[in-house]
């Protein structure tokens, strides 16, 4: 549903009065997301900066129609704050805190696959199609309307790579944080297609970590089912020290599981270009994009 | 977070599944009780480190008498194994039997868990799994009636007489994982005697440091054996990370971001450096409070290889304006800091953060590229 999402798209915000909530609504509205409700735990409060704020998800929904919610709620509170979003009929849910227990992370993916929802996060900064909406809070400085598709594990690695890309001419068709932890609601392997689907991109990059198989199981669609842009690839965590989480839950080798040697060898038989630092990655990767897109309904592109 | 195995074992036993004789050494003077009275008993010497492959690795050793585990336990203190500093040795009664396998774990790429058993333990799973009907695999979701019915098929799938046992150390082992809110409970080898009777050779706990709240006896183990955790405690304690990588490192970071970090720590590396850490120190909790600065300027003092610190913060949303400010505070408190920091702040406000920073006396190198800031870092890592 990616490609769907625009500046018109309703979205609602779980947790508006919070601290967080109040801060990170008023730089989407200032993105250009249109952000029509809020709905606050607290119960008491019925309007914040000119957006009404309702007591949960159903009695947003009586009075807006509503496709996206962002949960700026605390951890423990993502998994209720997820099953009220979904019963209410919510389609999209992004929820941007860190340290969900991961029991709970099972929970809302049993949730929001039973109702066919779609769940980003958790412990992600959001995603973004430049030029048109922002859930979530994606750095501005980063973001640049452009033809590459980007995924990453890591907010702050995929700022620092989306800023020196951007310098260096290369802006954005969509930016989606899957998040650090091991049970998200998207992974890297359901984005490949829908990324490479969005207008505009010639180039899909993959920004992962060690720890899981994520970037294998991603590699593993690639082979079956073939993208027909360019795909990149930057993994941290070379260094990370075995059975420690490198900050983020997911980060976590054991043995050969997770390791770099083991996603490096899986992305590279799928013919990704893997990268051994940013610097490498952003000198190479904009002389590689496809020259042109492919116009859709299977037209040979034009490569000059 | 990878449990070392005898905490592992201590949860395996406070929920019925049977372990072998067994006692801790920190030193290699300490008590040997249970070993004198055992006559001529086999005992194996384990390393306490949360990492596999510990037997390749020299971490585990077989000895036959006090005077072997103790030069056993004398080898191995102190060493480190992938990183990890040895500070314990379990010293077990060693067992024979047929090795299995059995996990309960969490399955990422489908949202759900994993039950898993095989004949053939004691070795890598992932190898045995390559083969066609080796391994016993039943996905699900978090579910305890799922669970229950995943239990009934294992049972149909052993057919034999070990069939009852096993089911029933799963069943256990099951109890504890969705009890814990764990990540692997994994036995690996499971030994199953000519009797039918089961014991956990290894354990592979991985536990949530997420859901420490929901269980408070976990909470009082981590606290018990912070020494043997130290990443793992320090983290609950300051709510930040700050995982030790290279004791004689000569690189401190002070870094915001797990993924940037890592990136920064593999690209140092790669320049011939040694950081001395991975940090993720969450600017946007500090709030102008310069507590979490100081009590990293603590911790990197006692570094006794630590040459430069390299600070690196992308700003996408805290005001690095702030963040210079708190910096500037933490410095005027630690008036015996005596090692140059390079400082790489971009994002908001980086102008007047750099102004703050460069008004000050003392060694700040202010680099807004990332590149020169670790070259400068690694030059002044190497310096005399």
């Amino acid at each position: 549903m990616l490609h769907t999402l625009d500046q018109h798209t309703p979205v609602l915000i779980q947790g508006i009065t919070g601290r967080m909530g109040r801060f990170h609504t008023g730089l989407m509205r200032k993105y250009g997301t249109n952000i029509v409700a809020g709905v606050s735990y607290r119960g008491t409060d019925t309007e914040q900066d000119g957006i009404p704020v309702y007591a949960s998800c159903g009695d947003a929904l009586r009075d807006h129609r509503i496709v996206a919610s962002v949960a700026m709620v605390p951890p423990l509170k993502v998994l209720p704050a997820v099953q009220e979003a979904v019963e209410a009929g919510i389609r999209l849910i992004v929820t941007i805190a860190e340290g969900i227990p991961v029991h709970d992370a099972l929970k809302i993916s049993r949730i929001v696959k039973e109702a066919g929802a779609i769940w980003i996060g958790p412990s992600t900064p959001g995603l973004v199609l430049p030029g048109k909406i922002k859930l979530g809070f994606l750095p501005d400085v980063a973001i640049a309307p452009g033809p590459l598709a980007v995924m990453s594990k890591s907010g702050t690695l995929s700022y620092e790579v989306c800023y020196r890309l951007r310098m260096a001419g290369v802006g954005q068709s969509a930016w989606v944080g899957v998040g650090g932890d091991p049970v998200k609601g998207t992974r890297f392997a359901d984005l490949a297609q829908p990324l490479a689907a969005m207008p505009g991109t010639r180039g899909l990059l993959l920004i992962g970590e060690v720890g899981g198989d994520e970037e294998e199981a991603f590699a593993e669609r690639l082979s079956a089912a073939g993208l027909d842009i360019p795909v990149f690839a930057l993994i941290a965590g070379r260094e990370a020290k075995e059975g420690v989480s490198m900050g983020h839950a997911g980060a976590l080798v054991m043995g050969d599981t997770g390791s770099m040697a083991s996603k490096t060898r899986a992305l590279e038989a799928a013919g990704v270009h893997v990268y051994r630092s940013i610097g490498d990655l952003t000198k190479s990767l904009p002389g590689l994009l496809r020259v042109e897109a492919a116009p859709r309904g299977g037209l040979s592109s034009t490569e000059s | 977070m990878l449990l070392i195995e005898s905490d592992g074992k201590e949860l395996f036993k406070a929920h019925g599944i049977p372990v072998a004789p067994s006692f801790l050494m920190e030193s290699a003077e300490d008590e040997c009780g249970p070993l004198s009275g055992a006559g001529a008993g086999q005992w194996v010497v384990k390393a306490q480190v949360p990492v596999g492959g510990r037997g390749k690795a020299g971490g585990i050793v077989r000895a036959s008498s006090e005077r072997e585990v103790r030069a056993a336990v004398r080898a191995m203190l102190g060493g480190r194994l992938k990183g990890h500093e040895i500070k314990a040795c379990l010293v077990e009664q060693a067992v024979s039997g047929q090795e299995h396998y059995l996990a309960v774990v969490v399955d990422p790429g489908r949202g759900g868990i994993r039950l898993m058993y095989s004949r053939e333990g004691g070795v890598d799973i992932e190898s045995v799994a390559k083969e066609e009907g080796k391994v016993f695999q039943e996905a699900m979701a978090l579910d305890r009636g799922l669970f229950d019915q995943a239990l009934e098929k294992l049972s149909a799938w052993i057919e034999d007489e070990n069939a009852e046992p096993i089911v029933a150390c799963a069943r256990k082992l099951g109890a504890m994982f969705f009890e814990l809110g764990l990540l692997v409970a994994e036995i690996n080898p499971l030994f199953v005697d000519a009797g039918g009777r089961v014991l956990a050779g290894d354990a592979k706990v991985v536990i949530d440091l997420n859901a420490m709240e929901r269980t408070p006896g976990l909470m009082d183990m981590l606290r018990e054996h912070q020494a043997w955790y130290p990443d793992a405690w320090r983290k609950i304690q300051e709510d930040f990370d700050f995982i030790e990588i290279d004791a004689q490192g000569s690189i401190g970071l002070i870094t915001t971001g797990a993924g940037l970090s890592m990136m920064l720590l593999d690209e140092l590396i790669a320049r011939g450096a040694r950081p001395f850490n991975f940090a993720d120190v969450r600017t946007g909790q500090m709030r102008g409070d310069p507590a979490r600065l100081l009590t990293m300027f603590g911790w990197l003092k006692k570094a006794s290889g630590l040459r430069v610190v390299l600070i690196n913060v992308f700003a996408g949303i805290t005001d690095l304006e702030e963040f210079a400010l708190t910096l500037a505070k933490a410095l005027d408190r630690s008036p015996d800091w005596n090692l140059p920091i390079v400082a790489r702040l971009i994002g908001n406000n980086e102008e007047r953060a750099c102004a703050v920073l460069q008004g000050r006396a003392g060694r700040i190198w202010i680099e807004p590229d990332l590149e020169k800031a670790m070259d400068l870092a690694v030059e002044l890592g190497r310096a005399a």
